[in-house]
């Protein structure tokens, strides 16, 4: 056998070996399936490019004192003086206050309302606020949707009143699409609170379908994607 | 029958409106960039038709069993603290809204962006009983000031020019001229933040009612749906029966092709689910939730087995904007709450009277079935209803023609007759020519005598004329 049939041979062998299918390159298969990091990671800047088409601006992944001291450098630039903030989801809105109050920022803690007076002042409160931060419950990547989910003292109107909104979501609450984040906040919760899927800033198209923000709502809308390093 | 819309011949209004240049203009310009916009949301979206199709099916499931459905929907409501009224004609759902408003002491109204509220002419009830009613959507807020109808299911001032709204602005609030939709709009936002916080009682449509667990969703893009359910002490949600779908897991199919369709994007700004009044101690929403179910000629259309597809509608507005009737002549000529393919297939049942002349302001061309995201199939309804209307063996209670249809059927059978002798055409056909030319005018026959003037009074002719290259062509065969 001459050493071009061998090396022939050897090829032959080679490509006997059709356990795998032909690579077509349309699809990378990775050698390893992606970690539960990575793909976070994806989710998480897919959220990002698609809150930023919709005219959202994107804070980042950031950890939570990061997140506190990025709120308080927003709240700084849009020259916030009051600031209203509800009870976090799965983060701790304490830190956050601090930062915004060490700006000598007034912070406004939202709480349970008794009577409908009481109710219509903390309302006309949120309409006078510079900026209102709060949590959601979930965010979707393939459209750049926060969920909101309202409870007493976190309130919906904390996302619909103030010009300018700062939410922040868990890493880990970041879902695909629609229908898993309707499955993750699960038909229960829907059923039972007043729960609003915000994408974007607040628009319209009304004149001459040329596209202006901040109609009603806020019309800057910021999000921070809070990842904890214990993750 | 209740009939909102004001009753008007759409023949002249078409007319009118095709002769108005600056209206065509305003048309065109808003929606040629709008639909390339929407083409392209769709294709970069891989599962659009499999969305579509579930849509549809889950749709079609709902009207199938629209009984059970509502009474599990009404249970549902009941159970989360709401109260259900169901009105079966326009008439019951104004009065149920106007004694609430009195009942409560309420005002002062601010609206969310809703067609059923048009549809049953709210705000007019509203305001004879001595309520301020203020329109909050945008689009809403401009026609009424200006004292118009919406002239689109979805963008109700697509009629105006930035420039209209500047005049209407500056004298409506004395303030500075400007024509800048941002300037404009935060105009429109100062105002109405005071009308909203001030309201008593706040009124929406509703875009999907879930029978699984008595939720509302209201979708929009501004913020006036949320405000007006948020905000007010008292809320009414109304909403056609149609709007009921079974459960919480089908939303998503929905939504994930509505907006894609209406506006082109992905998912609108804001959509609100609301399931009762607010519970103990929070600060958003009203003490008290009303939902009116509102028949208003619906179980009708449902009674017709070719028309019930009809109430698959999302009321997306997709096919007014890809419509080239609706294109040329805009909202208002056709004198119904909804206008467009979709109005043209509803407006009958609802509203009756001229409107029943709707089904025939077509041509058939099937671009509105293309583009609906539940894929009703509009032309054939639209043929449907035309013979409903000329064999006079429908339901529908609207004035028929007979005479009209028995000589537009003479006409039409004479024209087979002759159309099997290519001899017969053209000798008829040149007589025609003869005949029809000293009723030409600026190169049109517009007009002719009777019989014919049936024909012409929707239809402008070219003045006839052999065309060179056939005459032409025949002499050469001749020779």
């Amino acid at each position: 056998m001459s050493q071009f049939d061998k090396l022939i041979a050897s090829v032959r062998g080679a490509l006997e070996h059709r356990g795998a299918p032909a690579h077509d390159g349309a699809e990378a298969s990775p050698a390893m399936p992606p970690s539960e990091a990575s793909r976070r990671v994806e989710l998480v800047s897919s959220f990002g490019r698609e809150l930023e088409v919709v005219g959202g601006r994107f804070l980042g992944m950031l950890t939570p004192k990061e997140t506190a001291a990025r709120i308080a450098e927003v709240a700084a630039s849009i020259k916030a003086r009051t600031a209203s903030l509800g009870d976090g989801v799965s983060n701790d809105p304490a830190p956050i206050a601090a930062g915004l109050e060490s700006l000598g920022i007034k912070v406004i803690r939202t709480a349970a309302a008794g009577d409908p007076e009481a109710r219509a002042a903390i309302l006309r409160e949120l309409a006078r606020c510079d900026l209102g931060v709060a949590e959601a419950a979930c965010a979707i990547a393939a459209t750049g949707t926060l969920a909101i989910v309202a409870t007493a003292a976190r309130p919906s109107s904390l996302t619909l009143l103030p010009p300018v909104n700062i939410v922040i979501v868990s890493a880990e609450r970041v879902v695909a699409d629609l229908a898993a984040a309707l499955a993750m906040l699960g038909t229960e919760t829907i059923a039972s609170h007043r729960v609003a899927l915000v994408t974007g800033p607040s628009r319209t198209a009304d004149i001459e379908k040329r596209i202006v923000l901040g109609v009603h709502g806020p019309r800057e809308l910021y999000v921070a994607i809070v990842w904890r390093a214990d993750d | 029958m209740a009939n909102e819309t004001e009753q008007q011949d759409f023949l002249a209004a078409s007319e009118a409106a095709v002769r108005d240049a600056e209206l065509r203009r305003k048309l065109e310009n808003a929606s040629g960039r709008h639909l390339e916009h929407v083409a392209a949301t769709r294709a970069e979206f891989p599962a659009y038709d499999d969305e579509r199709a579930a849509a549809r099916r889950i749709k079609q499931e709902a009207i199938e069993r629209l009984d059970e459905l509502l009474v599990q929907l009404k249970e549902r409501l009941e159970a989360n603290g709401c109260r259900v009224f169901a009105a079966s004609d326009a008439a019951e759902a104004r009065n149920y809204i106007v004694e609430l408003a009195r009942g409560r002491g309420a005002r002062r109204v601010v609206k969310g962006k809703s067609m059923t509220t048009e549809e049953i002419g709210l705000n007019a009830a509203l305001i004879d009983a001595g309520c301020e009613v203020v329109e909050t959507d945008l689009g809403e807020y401009i026609v009424q000031l200006r004292g118009e109808r919406p002239s689109h299911i979805i963008t109700p001032a697509i009629h105006l020019s930035k420039e209209d709204i500047g005049s209407l602005f500056h004298e409506k609030f004395q303030i500075p001229y400007t024509a800048e939709p941002e300037a404009l709009t935060a105009v429109a936002r100062e105002r109405l933040r005071e009308t909203f916080l001030a309201a008593d009682l706040g009124i929406t449509g509703v875009n999907f009612a879930i029978a699984e667990t008595g939720t509302l969703v209201l979708i929009e893009n501004e913020g006036n749906g949320r405000m007006s359910s948020t905000l007010p002490e008292t809320f009414v949600a109304v909403m056609g029966i149609e709007k009921v779908i079974p459960k919480m897991a089908d939303l998503s199919h929905f939504l994930e092709v509505l907006a894609r369709t209406a506006t082109g994007q992905k998912l609108t700004t804001y959509t609100n689910f609301v399931s009762g009044p607010r519970r103990e101690g929070e600060i958003d929403g009203p003490r008290e939730v009303h939902v009116v179910m509102l028949d208003n000629g619906r179980s009708r259309m449902l009674a017709d087995p070719v028309l019930r597809e009809a109430l698959y509608c999302l009321r997306c507005g997709a096919c007014l904007n890809v419509c080239p009737v609706y294109r040329r002549i805009g909202g208002h000529a056709y004198g119904s709450t909804y206008p467009g393919p979709i109005g043209s297939i509803v407006s009958p049942s609802l509203f009756g009277g001229a409107t029943a002349q709707l089904p025939f302001a077509s041509t058939l061309c099937g671009a509105c079935r293309e583009i609906c995201p539940v894929k009703i199939d509009i032309p054939r309804i639209l043929l449907h209803l035309r013979w409903k209307e000329t064999e006079g063996g429908g339901a529908l209670p609207v004035p028929r023609w007979p005479r009209a249809a028995r000589q537009a059927r003479f006409g039409l059978r004479a024209f087979a007759r002759i159309a099997r002798h290519p001899l017969a055409v053209r000798v008829i056909g040149r007589i025609g020519a003869v005949l029809m030319r000293p009723f030409a005018w600026h190169g049109y026959v517009r007009r002719m005598p009777p019989p014919f003037s049936n024909w012409t009074r929707a239809r402008d002719f070219p003045v006839p004329r052999m065309h060179k290259r056939l005459a032409r062509a025949r002499r050469g065969a001749g020779a």
